[in-house]
């Protein structure tokens, strides 16, 4: 589905700084669809400095770690192509946070958007009780919740204010975790094991500030 | 009004509670290096509750009375595992215990089939094994494609691949379920040993929950002695999957245990680190509502050791619960608390393997939903 195509029955079309930021999500979903996490992230943050996350930690593409920087030893992460470095937190307007956090969940809607299409894959080649388990009503019900539930989040990427964002990433989280469950065992264990949407969730804690955690 | 334990389940509790502080103690050391069998064998918990799991009569000594109670009923375990998975459960699944294995040894097999079994834990105290899913059938056991073929002189050999068996490659004796014939009722299974021609193992990565080092085991034509096939004495009806099905209810209400454990490990982090703030109170609620949901199943499977349906309900809740309880902790502390706690982010990772153990949600729900209105009484 296209998300950034004007629309002919909407009486007021979009400002230019609008049009831009519409832009941006898109590219930014594409690269973590395309490309993995690592790509979204890398779009996500361009132009902020690790001092502007809001908690102790800042999560980092792998490559753009200045050489000599203490990282957390974090495998899972590793793998994904992302770092995790301390910061030396820093007063920063809600405004920067609010765009990290819209930027970062587009590039996050592309990684489950990704989830959703293996869940598919590997459901259409499984069968169970000699029926195809994509066919079963329960998988069913999942596919269409969570399609829905991406189609929402792609929406609420573009109005979404503040606080209306870190529930926005909560439901990633969510819709990560109900994916990942369709690919069974083979999503937790093994070659194949969905270490991305765990790293994504961990990407999202350390960028998305939350009024009224203490 | 909540379900009063006996003073002796009390104390069960108290004393696993104290168990849990050493499984807490290396759960990080654990979880970065699950393979390091020299740091399991030397705990005193996981050793405890090796002798523990085994059968009275093959225990090497003789357990406090406080801890026999831990596998006398299923309240029993229900009890000790909640306390003991609050302390981590990634160590708790490290243990060196009979296990499944044990519970269907117990189920399907004769005198001397128990005695070969228990007696090989007692001397070595080897980890077991439990293989029954399979690559291409994680959820449908009865579709399994691994075969135990006879041999013209009486005994048979095992052919196939069996996927996400904890202990898989350090495992040294085990059951395994294999088909004799096409239908269901033809699955058997088998007590098996390592190293044995043909029997391979690897261990697979895992996103959580280390300490079960779940894994894949491969049988090329591995030999098995008729003595060793289970369930030989029983009706044909009860030799195989149905046989074990008691063995299945205990194991699925102790995954709930566990999952209830990690969610108030948790919950009591959340609480040391805002001991000032109210707003814990509605998880609380649901953390104590799910164990005395956990304690009435148990005491519903202590009487009805057949009924698949209330340790569905059990873990269904629990498994779920454990996930969002995560999710709300993160929602509670500032940014960046999964990785300030190193112990939050690991059970946040632990928690959604129990999703994946004994019966996925859906297998769940299937076993929970009714199939029909039930029958009108009377007229």
């Amino acid at each position: 589905m296209c998300h950034s195509r004007p629309n002919p029955y909407l009486q007021k079309h979009p400002s230019e700084a609008e049009e831009t930021m519409r832009e941006i999500i898109a590219e930014c979903e594409s690269a973590g669809h395309s490309h993995g996490l690592a790509a979204g992230l890398a779009l996500a943050l361009a132009g902020v400095d690790t001092d502007a996350a809001p908690g102790p930690f800042a999560a980092l593409p792998a490559t753009a770690v200045p050489a000599g920087t203490p990282v957390l030893a974090h495998p899972m992460a590793a793998k994904e192509g992302i770092s995790f470095v301390r910061t030396r937190r820093r007063h920063v307007p809600a405004e920067l946070h609010t765009g990290i956090a819209v930027r970062l969940g587009a590039a996050r809607l592309g990684t489950t958007q990704r989830l959703y299409e293996r869940a598919v894959e590997h459901l259409s080649a499984r069968t169970s009780g000699g029926e195809p388990t994509v066919r079963k009503q329960l998988v069913q019900g999942v596919l269409a919740d969570t399609h829905v539930g991406l189609e929402v989040a792609r929406r609420g990427l573009r109005i979404a204010g503040h606080a209306a964002l870190t529930d926005l990433h909560d439901r990633l989280t969510a819709l990560d975790w109900e994916l990942a469950k369709l690919l069974g065992a083979s999503g937790y264990a093994g070659e194949h094991a969905v270490a991305g949407a765990f790293v994504s969730r961990l990407a999202a804690n350390c960028w998305v500030p939350r009024d009224g955690a203490a | 009004m909540t379900t009063t334990l006996t003073s002796g389940l009390r104390e069960l509790r108290g004393q696993s509670g104290e168990l849990a502080a050493e499984l807490r103690s290396i759960a990080l050391d654990v979880d970065a290096d699950p393979h390091n069998r020299e740091r399991l064998r030397s705990s005193e918990t996981l050793e405890l509750l090796r002798v523990v799991g085994t059968p009275k009569p093959y225990r090497a000594y003789d357990v406090p009375r406080w801890a026999e109670q831990f596998t006398e009923t299923c309240l029993g375990r229900v009890v000790g595992n909640i306390e003991l998975a609050r302390g981590d459960a990634g160590v708790l699944n490290a243990v060196a215990a009979p296990s499944l294995a044990g519970f269907t040894v117990d189920a399907l097999g004769n005198e001397a089939q128990q005695e070969f079994f228990y007696r090989e834990l007692a001397q070595n105290r080897p980890w077991t094994f439990f293989g029954m899913t399979e690559p291409a059938h994680g959820s449908d056991a009865t579709a399994m494609q691994t075969r135990l073929e006879p041999d013209a002189d009486g005994s048979f050999r095992l052919h196939g691949t069996k996927r996400y068996v904890a202990n898989a490659e350090r495992g040294a004796i085990g059951v395994v379920f294999a088909r004799t014939g096409p239908s269901a009722l033809t699955i058997r299974a088998a007590v098996l040993q390592r190293p044995a021609p043909g029997f391979t193992g690897t261990t697979l990565d895992m996103l959580g929950l280390r300490g079960a080092c779940l894994g894949e085991m491969g049988f090329d034509g591995v030999p098995i002695a008729p003595e060793m096939v289970l369930g030989r004495h029983l009706p044909a009806s009860k030799r195989g999957l149905w046989g074990a099905n008691r063995a299945f209810n205990v194991v699925r209400l102790q995954i709930a245990a566990q999952a209830l454990g990690v969610a108030y490990a948790i919950h009591d982090l959340v609480r040391e680190e805002r001991p000032q703030w109210t707003g814990h109170e509605v998880v609380s609620a649901r953390l104590h509502a799910a164990r005395e949901l956990l304690y009435d199943v148990a005491l519903e499977v202590d009487h009805s050791p057949d009924d698949r349906r209330p340790p569905s309900i059990a873990k269904l809740h629990t498994t779920n619960l454990a996930v969002e309880t995560g999710r709300w902790a993160e929602s509670v502390l500032p940014p960046g608390a999964l990785l300030q706690h190193p112990l939050l982010e690991k059970w946040c990772r632990d928690v959604c393997a129990f999703e994946f153990m004994d019966g996925t949600g859906n297998i769940l729900r299937l076993m929970i939903a009714p199939a029909a209105a039930p029958r009108r009484e009377g007229p």
